[in-house]
């Protein structure tokens, strides 16, 4: 090996070898050979056909700075499908229609394969940045085009972006901070059963006080992070509805609601041309994301109301989530205003072991 | 230190590029609603009416101006059926504004049936002198909107109206303030458009519903005759109204709000930048002096058609 600092394209491959990204499809041993049996008529060997996932798994990478990074397959997926579920889309309703069903379908397919087999993918959480990627560049540079939207508008959503941004980075750093604690929380007290921490099987962590695991944010949530989690969520829906708002009223025939605030009434035309059509189908992906989350969002104010938690209430029987868990016994119940104030307000070193409270 | 620079300045370019305000709708500068009557101009009564008639007050219609719901727009309107060729002379008093219409069109009957059902009723409440000419492309060229325009202008201009008002088919005026006179500049009246969001999306655009003094429009040659197809025209003669320092204006939004009767968006004049570059030279010789085409005109009962071959 050369001391040379690799270009951004460049790696390091299994054999120790330094290799080229635009390369990836040149001189490998193992598919050679097994095209070479095939053509033979034999059977292809099972080492070809590992060593040929092998390869492939090694050769998929993108430009990074000091040298390309791998990538998993699973992780480059939605990078993938959610354009081409976009495009496809803009085709015509009956495409929309099935692009979307598709996804849905596949999603729900997929969802707890991926978490059983490879339980610390990244696949869901490429999912979310994805989608907030393709969003914004669609409306910046189709919608904003067709200049109907004033600045203050755009100014506005970029603020409910940004305001989203933040919240799901503090809610991954403070992710992380629990995640240091419950490490030194283990080694700490070896071999025993430490109270108010639980394991995560999906990122293997001991998180204090779980609420559950987030696969779309790639991270745990606890009262530690949940008041960051939910304000991100609200950040999201606003976000989201506020620009499939501005989209819908910009590409279809929009009618006043009230005052200032306009609803599209018509939207029949959008299919005749391709930039009106994609900004339509993001506008519908935009709600349904919208509607997906508002669910989850009231979901979280309402538990943390009751003080309990998203794993304590899957427990529940049906009778008593009919009874919205009022008639069960909660532990951490602590009244709502303190519910609250106890989210709002928590502190890490609350659960430093010395000063715990047992 | 430096790399910390660089990135500031790449998040200020990269802002500046995302919010530049001409990528956006814009705000824009209008005359508000007290003082559009004063910028109006007025005739003195039209011959017909008698003398004992007071003068026509416009005050009222434009400061207590409503709003007519998008429904109303193709329910039918009650309205006094106009003089043959779709001409109206206010009888309860002394009209002092005397404004042509003039409607390009080709193949549209369902948008025209509405446009003209509307169009009677509203500008009979405004008690003005008008008259409807709707200018009819009989060939098999592509569309030439301007053209049609300086043929309805060249035949209301020799009937002696002072004021023109270029109206496409398609728009409906939902403001009863929106007073169909003409003013001191050109004026643009469609600057509240429902299909743009009731925003304006660029200062110069000049196009749907204009009123224009007819000395004003004999003065720059009319519009430019070599646009086919859609769109341009307006931008053209928005540039010629600059370069004879006749600055059109605007009137307060709230009684500029338009509504688009079908709102296919369709596909541009590919060579209308070319022709825009064309036509800036030749201002002189093409316009309302070179229309050679052959016209009939029609007495209809609504409106007066002019058939140009």
């Amino acid at each position: 090996m050369d001391d040379e600092t690799l270009c951004c394209c460049e790696y390091y491959d299994s054999f120790k070898e330094r290799n080229h990204i635009l390369a990836c499809c040149c001189n490998c041993v193992d598919l050679d050979e097994a095209v070479d049996s095939l053509i033979r008529g034999k059977k292809v060997s099972d080492n070809n056909k590992t060593g040929l996932l092998n390869t492939m798994q090694d050769r998929l990478r993108v430009p990074w700075r000091g040298g390309a990074k791998q990538v998993a397959f699973d992780s480059i997926l939605p990078v993938i499908i959610l354009p081409s579920m976009l495009l496809l889309g803009s085709i015509s309703l009956w495409w929309t229609v099935f692009s979307f069903t598709t996804v849905a379908i596949f999603l729900s397919l997929i969802f707890n394969f991926l978490i059983k087999t490879i339980p610390n993918t990244k696949f869901f959480f490429v999912w979310t940045v994805t989608s907030m990627v393709l969003l914004y560049f669609i409306f910046e540079f189709i919608v904003i085009p067709f200049l109907e939207i004033l600045v203050e508008e755009n100014i506005l959503l970029s603020a409910l972006i940004f305001g989203f941004i933040i919240c799901l980075y503090t809610t991954k750093i403070r992710a992380n901070e629990l995640t240091s604690l419950g490490t030194e929380e283990c080694e700490s007290s070896v071999g025993k059963e430490v109270g108010g921490f639980y394991n995560c099987r999906i990122c293997d962590n001991k998180i204090p006080d779980k609420d559950h695991h987030c696969v779309w944010f790639d991270c745990c949530i606890s009262k530690h992070n949940q008041c960051c989690f939910i304000a991100a969520l609200f950040f999201a829906i606003a976000a989201l509805l506020y620009s499939s708002n501005l989209t819908l009223t910009s590409v279809c025939h929009p009618f006043e609601f009230y005052k200032t605030i306009l609803l599209p009434d018509d939207c029949s035309d959008v299919y005749y041309q391709f930039e009106l059509a994609l900004s339509f189908v993001s506008a519908i992906y935009s709600i349904a994301i919208a509607i997906l989350l508002t669910v989850i969002l009231l979901q979280q104010i309402f538990l943390v109301s009751i003080g309990m938690s998203l794993k304590e209430w899957n427990k529940l029987s049906i009778i008593s989530k009919l009874c919205l868990g009022l008639n069960t016994k909660r532990i951490h119940n602590r009244g709502f205003l303190k519910n609250w104030s106890k989210i709002i307000c928590w502190n890490k070193y609350q659960y430093h072991p010395l000063n715990r409270e047992v | 230190m430096i790399t910390r620079c660089v990135r500031i300045i790449c998040a200020l370019v990269i802002c500046v590029a995302v919010y530049f305000p001409a990528r956006h709708a814009r705000h824009y500068e209008y005359i508000p609603l007290k003082k559009v009557i004063q910028e109006l101009t007025f005739v003195d009564g039209t011959p017909h009416s008698e003398n004992h008639l007071r003068n026509c007050s416009y005050e009222d219609l434009i400061l207590k101006s409503k709003e007519v719901p998008v429904s109303d727009i193709t329910k039918p309107k009650k309205f006094e059926l106009p003089l043959r060729g779709g001409e109206y002379i206010p009888r309860q008093c002394n009209s002092i504004i005397k404004t042509a219409i003039v409607v390009p069109y080709r193949n549209r009957s369902e948008q025209l049936q509405i446009f003209l059902n509307y169009m009677h009723s509203f500008l009979q409440q405004q008690s003005i002198h008008y008259k409807l000419f709707v200018v009819e492309q009989n060939n098999s060229l592509p569309f030439n909107r301007a053209q049609m325009i300086n043929y309805g202008a060249s035949v209301a201009i020799s009937l002696n109206y002072p004021c023109l008002v270029l109206h496409d088919v398609d728009l409906i005026p939902l403001s009863t303030g929106n007073i169909y006179a003409c003013s001191e500049r050109p004026r643009h009246m469609s600057s509240s458009l429902d299909t743009f969001r009731y925003n304006l999306p660029y200062l110069t655009l000049f196009g749907g519903a204009i009123a224009i003094l007819s000395q004003q429009y004999e003065e720059v040659n009319g519009m430019s005759n070599l646009f086919f197809g859609w769109g341009g025209e307006d931008d053209d003669f928005y540039t010629r109204l600059i370069s004879h320092n006749l600055f059109p204006y605007r009137f307060d939004p709230e009684i500029s709000r338009y509504s688009m009767l079908f709102h296919r968006k369709q596909p541009k004049n590919e060579e209308r930048y070319e022709t825009l570059k064309k036509s800036l030279k030749e201002n002189k010789n093409d316009g309302l002096n070179n229309l050679h085409r052959k016209y009939y005109i029609v007495q209809e009962d609504l409106f007066t058609r002019i058939v140009v071959f």
